[in-house]
């Protein structure tokens, strides 16, 4: 049974007991105020350092903020120079693949001017077939000139006959002899005419065969060179098909 | 024109491919002399057999003054009858020229070579008229009987010169020879 359950059965004395009850209430009250005091201040100050906490949280935040917003403006302007290179590379590219495009149709130009030009060999074999019959013609200036030698040679011994002839008849053949040695002067002349003509013709045999086959030897000389640029330009062609795009 | 070295080179090959392609057979006794005389007068009833090899700075008569006695002929043409003999010669004397050709093309890349033509020996005393630069003459004797003078006449239209020395290109009997 509690003291106040007590009182409550004593009439008068329940009063009292009342009273102290109150008393002791009232003093117990600054003690808890001054308890809820205190503990409010604990938590002020509990709060003050969350805060202070907090801050230094917000502060640090807003740096990381701050050093986000420079290394995104870095990456901006480092985006904006790959685009531009990607596009100066587009370019680059584009213009080596008109660039090949035109050498290819280059190459292939070259090769048919060089498959063209080997045609040529055809006018080198005909200058050749000329210095042939050229030849020929000689030749048979040659054979007139041989004809004409011993005709010549004949001339000079009918000459000298006749000399021979006309000193038998004496006086009456004087003027014969004048006669006989005029044509045995000009046979003789005219064998030194053929001597020469002979040394022009083989003059000019030399001349002509050395310039004909001059011509036909630089004809084969440029032929050859002719081949090895076509094959030369056929090989870059392929090379350039075969060179990934 | 042609530098001293340059003369000496050319006649290295000239004598060079006379040795290798004017005998039939490697066995052959071969005798080169060279004739001082550059102007001496044509043999009797011989013949030349000339073709030219052609680069732009130079051109070479190669020349081969040959009489088609019968030790010529038994030699060239022995068992084909049929064949000509200035047929027969011709392709010697291309053999040779070939040779001389491929010993002169690692001086002087840019060559071309005619085909042979046969010439009067007439011709030999004319070929001061070609102004030519280098002439040299050699007597050449196979087996003491087949007799072959060889003459070479260089025309140069520029300056030449270059190191002899190096060989000329040996080829195998029965090997391709493109010229």
């Amino acid at each position: 049974m509690s003291a106040a359950q007590f009182f409550k059965g004593l009439p008068g004395v329940a009063g009292a007991a009342g009273l102290l009850a109150l008393a002791r209430r009232a003093l117990r009250r600054p003690q808890r105020e001054a308890e809820r005091l205190a503990d409010m201040e604990r938590q002020v100050a509990a709060l003050e350092r969350d805060n202070a906490r907090l801050q230094e949280e917000a502060d640090l935040l807003a740096r990381d903020n701050a050093a986000l917003e420079d290394a995104s403006s870095q990456l901006r302007d480092d985006l904006d120079e790959q685009v531009q290179a990607v596009d100066a590379l587009r370019h680059a590219v584009q213009a080596q693949r008109a660039g090949r495009a035109r050498l290819g149709q280059q190459v292939r130009q070259m090769e048919d001017e060089a498959r063209h030009l080997k045609e040529l060999g055809i006018t080198f074999e005909r200058w050749h077939e000329q210095m042939i019959s050229l030849m020929e013609q000689n030749q048979g200036m040659h054979a007139m000139n041989a004809e004409l030698s011993s005709i010549v040679r004949h001339v000079i011994i009918v000459s000298l006959n006749a000399s021979i002839e006309a000193a038998r008849a004496g006086p009456v053949g004087r003027g014969f002899a004048v006669v006989a040695s005029e044509v045995r002067q000009l046979a003789m002349r005219s064998e030194e005419l053929s001597k020469e003509y002979s040394a022009n013709l083989h003059r000019s045999d030399l001349t002509t065969t050395a310039t004909f086959q001059d011509i036909q030897a630089g004809g084969k000389m440029i032929m050859a060179s002719l081949s090895s640029l076509g094959a030369k330009a056929g090989q870059l062609g392929v090379e350039l098909q075969q060179e990934p795009a | 024109m042609i530098s001293e070295r340059a003369r000496a080179g050319f006649d290295d090959l000239f004598v060079a491919a006379l040795r290798s392609r004017l005998p039939r057979s490697g066995a052959d006794d071969i005798a080169i002399d060279p004739v001082m005389d550059a102007g001496a007068p044509a043999r009797p009833g011989a013949t030349i057999v000339v073709l030219t090899i052609s680069s732009i700075r130079f051109r070479l008569l190669f020349m081969l003054d040959v009489a088609e006695d019968d030790a010529m002929r038994a030699y060239y043409v022995p068992d084909n009858a049929a064949m000509r003999f200035r047929e027969a010669f011709a392709e010697v004397a291309n053999l040779c020229g070939g040779l001389l050709s491929q010993g002169l093309q690692s001086h002087f890349p840019d060559l071309g070579m005619s085909t042979p033509y046969v010439l009067d020996t007439g011709c030999l005393g004319h070929l001061d008229s070609l102004k030519p630069g280098h002439l040299s003459r050699h007597a050449v004797t196979i087996n003491g009987a087949v007799r072959i003078v060889a003459t070479m006449c260089i025309c140069a239209h520029a300056a030449i010169d270059f190191v002899p020395g190096s060989a000329v290109v040996e080829v195998c009997e029965g090997e391709l020879e493109l010229f």
